[in-house]
Formats: C-alpha cells, sequence, structure tokens
C-alpha cells in the first residue's frame, strides 16, 4: 500500500497533482507510478525531485530520494536561463527547472552584494509585468511557452500605505 | 436531515483539500486548525526568531468565498480569542505596515487581499496589483502573502518583546 504522497508539477500545467508511491522506490518505479497517475513524461521532458540540479533518468535500481510531500517536477526545460536586473547591472545564471524563486533571490542578493537589510526590502519582479511570484514557486511554473528563459527585476518591496 | 452547505462553504472545503494547500501543510507552510463556517482558522509557520513563536495562527472569515475575499485576523487558537496586540508579529518596515493592530481593533490586516482593508483603497489595485485578491488562486493567495512576510529578514519577532 503506497505510503507517500508526492506532489507532481507539470511544466505549463496549472494544477499540482498528487501521486501516491511506496517508500525506498527506485527511478523506474517512479515514472511508472507517473504513467499510473496519467502523466506520461515525454521524451523532450525532464523528471526533477524537488530542486535538485539533474533530472532522475529510469534507473531500475537507483533509488530516488523522496519524503512525505516531496515536490516532483515534470519540465521541458532542463535548465532555465534566468536573468535579474538590478539598477544598472545585470547577472545571469542557468537554475534547474524545480529550482524555486527564493533559491534565485538569494543568489542574486549575494552576486549584488546586497546585506540582509536590503535582501526584506526588495523583491524578485517579472520583467515587463507587475507580477512578484512567491518564494516557493518553482522556475519552469513561471516559464512562458516552452522557451527555458526567465527575466526578473529586483525590485524594492513597497510598504502598504494609504 | 441532509444539511445543504451554502457554496461558499463548499468551494472553501474544496481548496482545503486540493493538493495546493496539501503540499503547504506538508512543507510545514501552513495547517488548518478547524472550521466553523464562515470562519476557518488556519496556521501560518514563521521564520525563527529569538522572541517568536514557530506560527501564528489567523481566523479567516470566508463568506462569500471564492468570488469575495476573505478577511483575517490573528488569532489565539488556545482561546479561540483575537491575539493580544503584544503578540502580533512585527518587523523593520514591510511586515509592520501589514500587521497594524490598531487597524480596525485589529479585526484584519493590512493587505489589498483582504475583503475589509480593500475598502476605501482604490489606489491599491494600481499600487499592488500583485497583492489584491485572486478568485482563481483562493485562500492559497493570502496564505503565501503571509508566509513570505513572516518568513522574510523584515520580520522580527513578536510586538512585545
Amino acid at each position: 500500500m503506497p505510503k507517500l504522497t508526492l506532489f507532481v508539477q507539470i511544466q505549463g500545467a496549472p494544477k499540482v497533482i498528487e501521486v501516491a508511491v511506496n517508500e525506498n522506490l527506485t527511478e523506474s518505479e517512479l515514472h511508472q507510478a507517473l504513467v499510473d497517475a496519467g502523466i506520461s513524461p515525454g521524451p523532450d521532458q525532464f523528471v526533477f525531485i524537488d530542486e535538485s540540479e539533474e533530472p532522475i533518468a529510469k534507473d531500475q535500481k537507483r533509488l530516488v530520494e523522496v519524503k512525505q510531500g516531496t515536490r516532483v517536477h515534470v519540465a521541458r526545460c532542463r535548465r532555465i536561463k534566468t536573468t535579474v536586473n538590478y539598477l544598472e547591472r545585470t547577472i545571469e545564471q542557468d537554475f534547474a527547472a524545480g529550482a524555486r524563486v527564493r533559491s534565485v533571490k538569494k543568489w542574486a542578493m549575494k552576486e549584488f552584494e546586497l546585506d540582509k537589510k536590503d535582501a526584506a526590502e526588495h523583491v524578485l519582479q517579472l520583467c515587463k509585468s507587475t507580477e512578484r511570484p512567491s518564494s516557493d514557486t518553482p522556475l519552469h511554473a513561471l516559464v512562458q511557452a516552452n522557451n527555458c528563459v526567465l527575466c526578473f527585476d529586483l525590485v524594492p518591496e513597497i510598504r502598504v500605505e494609504g | 436531515m441532509t444539511t445543504i452547505k451554502p457554496p461558499d462553504q463548499l468551494l472553501l472545503e474544496l481548496d482545503l483539500a486540493a493538493a495546493e494547500f496539501r503540499c503547504g501543510e506538508m512543507e510545514g507552510r501552513w495547517r488548518h486548525i478547524s472550521t466553523a463556517w464562515p470562519h476557518v482558522v488556519i496556521a501560518v509557520s514563521a521564520a525563527p526568531r529569538q522572541n517568536g513563536p514557530s506560527e501564528y495562527v489567523y481566523r479567516f472569515d470566508c463568506n462569500g468565498y471564492r468570488e469575495a475575499a476573505p478577511t483575517a485576523q490573528p488569532w489565539n487558537a488556545e482561546t479561540d480569542s483575537p491575539l493580544a496586540q503584544k503578540d502580533w508579529p512585527t518587523g523593520k518596515s514591510i511586515v509592520p505596515s501589514v500587521f497594524r493592530p490598531e487597524w480596525k481593533e485589529g479585526r484584519c490586516l493590512y493587505l489589498p487581499c483582504d475583503r475589509m482593508s480593500i475598502q476605501g483603497h482604490d489606489n491599491w489595485r494600481n499600487l499592488h496589483p500583485e497583492r489584491l485578491w485572486n478568485p482563481a488562486r483562493g485562500i492559497i493567495c493570502y496564505l503565501e502573502q503571509i508566509y513570505d512576510l513572516i518568513n522574510s529578514n523584515d520580520y522580527t519577532g513578536v510586538i512585545s518583546a
């Protein structure tokens, strides 16, 4: 009887899907569990465990490191080329598809040499929009049209006033 | 006799059972404590601070959900009463602009996604579009904002410290 619940997020699909699996499952067993749940990762899709740098394969022996509630990502992007603009500076780095906005901000604060106070007063906003995704959002959920590119502006957080 | 639940309650129950909410529960971001319609009590985890609890509890009034935004009041789950002002979360700049015990006698948070606070603040629709209530996302929209605030570097703990 399945013991763990995993939460699967598919690139381009808005809803999260729950998949029940056994403990100590292998990569191939996870793939099969996805297929059984109606999710069939195609040859052009990658399966990531949470923020892992590398996608899993379909190895029949290698165990997958999951626990209750682990997120699994099915993404067309293996890496997402991420740009962050701050004042006149621009930095760029490739992130795994399941990396979260929180990780991008942490990296950007370090690259821009901003301290904790600055971190508290700035947020990542998608370029040419007013959208400020929550810190837990995986990057693939923000990518448009499978182009595997993201752009953020690091902007001041505005106090709610008035 | 079968009691027919109102549509707003059914929608809220649907959202509390949805994978998005359960994912947040299993990741330890929030947890549903109780429902006494139209009130729903949910705890949201906070970043560890020397003078702060591991979570803050909110009582959401979800009347008219999802079309109407909920309104959330910091709550004491043990006494089932409003949280004492000294125990509200605070911070350096952004957090205290949202958690304002003096605003409407502490009955809501000063957020554009809050049903009570948005009233009379039409300018917020332009100033804070990302903080407005989004019926398509439901209660997650409100919870994520609270969670990000009390897990930010701006958050320092409770007011009384």
